[in-house]
């Protein structure tokens, strides 16, 4: 299953970025075709950081193993779940160590290729205020709806789209993997051609720089690594409060032989980083 | 200690206001003065815990740096605290700490059994504590049972000087910056009255009897209102179901801050954000074990009703959860006629089970119906419509959809 999706080609880029003014980094990404992730960690003493880092595994892992891409949605909420179950051991046993309000937690978004019987689609899948954008014929279009106190009060009406960049609260989030509770993540299913540039990314950039910024750097950079470059660039000029972090990906086409070795790409990429020999 | 009246509360004199009522209590930084009088109309009215959350938070969370509310019935306590407040609870045997400065929003318990509770909002100022069933007063502790040492009525004046240093044995270090969050609270919990269990709270004698005579404060709290002789409160109308009032899962620990993002003390169902489907419709089963019909398309395609079907020139599906993952299909439209989702076909639930129903998803120019043996009709956007075998819909650009049974 997992071999056909990957014969739709991809090109993708990512960066990350601790920002100016946090210590840590503690956003964490993965960029394994046809699995995408962001997620943004939270809590202090090196919860976060691990946090995000156990969703990246997780969804790693099932980049490596494979899964049915005709039950996307099932594998994608096993992979949350097992990530959810380690973050909460891993904070147990900190506290359990004494740090007793050691707390560690991490927002998810997911973009990954599934198949039905039209063919390829892509499902996504959102946990928190990490986003997910598509671009489309110039248009940017959040596609996630952030977990967030005032994505709440927007769709209550209670205050405008406008005042939630203010707003004290936007920080703050109603679903996360990690709390006490298992949190179920919304998902969304687009056709290929709908999304012509899926980007996803963390508060830091979004918070930094507004969606016209960003979708002018999606028209004007040709090149996915360098649009992921460039959104992570400009979010750190911006100020950089927080991490950044930035995934980009194209669909270039379907792909008919090997035309443009995704598979390549990403070993190459181990490869810099010395992850493989 | 206390055999002679009923009282169920003590309350240290601060600056906080206290506003005691028959089903809930509220407390409020010393800055909220403005609000005290509409929450205390409230609360001596009977007001319960939607309706006073509700009244709270109606202008918003931003203006209220902190508050506490807390309120009992059947067995449960709930209680929310905001701001720099802390409480700390015995219920069922174990010790509950909360510190409102934890969340960025709130935090907020259910806790059942409740045998002991003390809340801190500030440190205390005042001498003594006093008893208290109903009122308003200025506070910056307030303990249920009452604190134990002797603050009886007429009992030994002193006891402002002891209780302090008594050092609480039972009760476990909390969570580290909170000095002395629940410190103060010296064991009584041996009462195990459950006092939830409301026993009545007797407003008329005892809210006046319980001020405490003058010569054991060297402070008298500064607003004291005596319960007016109650009429029997009527028992708090059922809640409305308009707050966003989360469940019980606080967050645990304080730490929870990259900097930016913070994890609120919501728990993940209380959303008040409509669920994927159509407003006012029921939730359909999501997935149902046999197809209830089967569509054919004058493309030639046929697929079958068993999980929602979205059709349209460029279909998608936004906001569904793992289980319903619903099927696309795209259909060809030249001349744009078709919307890119434009109607959706699912399971029916309620009266509709075991047929499909159709719901016109806002598409620009419409669907029409017909029914067999009935004439055309158009849908109404967002309103579902039970399919009969043999119906058809036309979707423009020549693209209709036959039902058939399965």
């Amino acid at each position: 299953m997992t071999e056909q999706i990957r014969g739709v080609e991809l090109h993708y880029g990512a960066a990350t970025d601790v920002g100016l003014v946090r210590e840590v980094n503690e956003d964490s990404f993965l960029a394994a075709p046809p699995v995408f992730v962001v997620a943004d960690g939270m809590g202090g003493h090196e919860g976060g950081d691990v946090a995000s880092a156990i969703v990246v595994e997780e969804f790693g892992r099932l980049a490596d193993e494979g899964y049915d891409a005709r039950r996307g949605a099932e594998a994608v909420a096993a992979t949350l779940r097992a990530s959810q179950d380690r973050i909460a051991e891993f904070g147990a046993a900190h506290r359990s160590r004494g740090t007793r309000s050691f707390y560690a937690g991490t927002t998810a978004v997911v973009g990954l290729l599934v198949e039905d019987d039209e063919g390829p689609k892509w499902l996504l899948a959102n946990l928190g205020d990490s986003r997910v954008y598509r671009f489309l014929d110039g248009m940017l279009e959040q596609v996630s709806v952030d977990h967030s106190v005032v994505q709440e009060l927007v769709d209550a009406g209670t205050i405008t789209a406008a005042d939630a960049a203010t707003h004290p609260e936007r920080h703050v989030i109603t679903r996360a993997l990690g709390g006490p509770d298992r949190a179920e993540a919304d998902y969304f299913l687009l056709t290929l051609p709908s999304v012509e540039r899926l980007v996803l990314c963390s508060d830091g950039v979004t918070g930094m720089i507004a969606d016209d910024a960003m979708a002018e750097i999606l028209a004007r950079v040709a090149d996915p690594r360098d649009a992921a470059d460039e959104l992570v660039a400009a979010a750190v000029r911006a100020g950089g409060r927080d991490n950044a972090t930035a995934v980009v990906v194209d669909v270039v086409g379907l792909a008919t032989e090997n035309a443009y070795d995704s598979e390549r790409q990403r070993v190459s990429l181990e490869q810099k980083l010395g992850a493989l020999p | 200690m206390n055999d002679q009246e009923p009282t169920t509360r003590s309350f240290r004199p601060g600056e906080w206001f206290g506003i005691f009522g028959e089903h809930a209590t509220v407390i409020l930084p010393p800055t909220e003065k403005a609000r005290v009088a509409a929450l205390w109309e409230m609360v001596d009215g009977g007001s319960g815990f939607d309706e006073t959350l509700d009244a709270l938070i109606a202008a918003g969370l931003r203006d209220l740096p902190g508050f506490v509310l807390v309120s009992e019935g059947e067995g449960v306590t709930r209680v929310v605290l905001r701001g720099d407040a802390r409480a700390s609870f015995t219920a069922g045997g174990e010790t509950v700490d909360l510190d409102g400065s934890a969340a960025g929003t709130w935090v907020e318990r259910s806790l059942h059994d409740v045998t002991r509770m003390s809340v801190e909002v500030a440190d205390e100022s005042g001498p003594a504590d006093l008893r208290i069933t109903a009122g308003l007063v200025r506070l910056s502790r307030l303990d249920q049972p009452p604190r134990a040492t002797g603050e009886e009525p007429g009992g030994a004046g002193p006891l402002a000087a002891e209780p302090l240093a008594a050092e609480p044995v039972s009760e476990e270090p909390v969570l580290g910056e909170q000095p002395g969050a629940s410190a103060e609270f010296d064991g009584e919990a041996t009462q195990a009255v459950p006092y939830l269990a409301g026993e009545p709270l007797i407003e008329d004698e005892t809210g006046s009897q319980e001020a405490v005579p003058d010569e054991y404060a060297d402070e008298e709290p500064p607003i004291w209102v005596p319960t007016p002789p109650a009429p029997p409160a009527p028992p708090a109308p059922p809640a409305p179901p308009v707050p966003p009032v989360p469940p019980p899962p606080a967050v645990p620990g304080d730490e929870d801050h990259d900097g930016m993002t913070q994890a609120g003390a919501w728990g993940p169902d209380e959303l008040a954000r409509q669920q994927p489907g159509i407003p006012g419709q029921p939730p359909a089963p999501s997935v149902t074990a046999r197809p209830v019909a089967r569509l054919l398309f004058s493309s030639g395609e046929t697929v079958e009703v068993d999980r929602a079907v979205l059709v349209g020139r460029a279909p998608e599906a936004r906001r569904f959860t793992s289980t319903e993952q619903p099927r696309l299909v795209t259909v060809q439209s030249p001349n744009q006629e078709i919307s890119s989702t434009h109607l959706e076909i699912r399971p029916g639930s309620g009266a509709d089970h075991g047929t499909a129903v159709v719901t016109d998803m806002g598409s620009t120019n419409g669907t029409v119906l017909v029914q067999p043996g009935l004439p055309p009709d158009d849908l109404q956007p967002g309103i579902a419509v039970q399919l009969i075998p043999g119906a058809i819909l036309d979707l423009g650009d020549g693209v209709t959809i036959q039902v058939a049974n399965p």
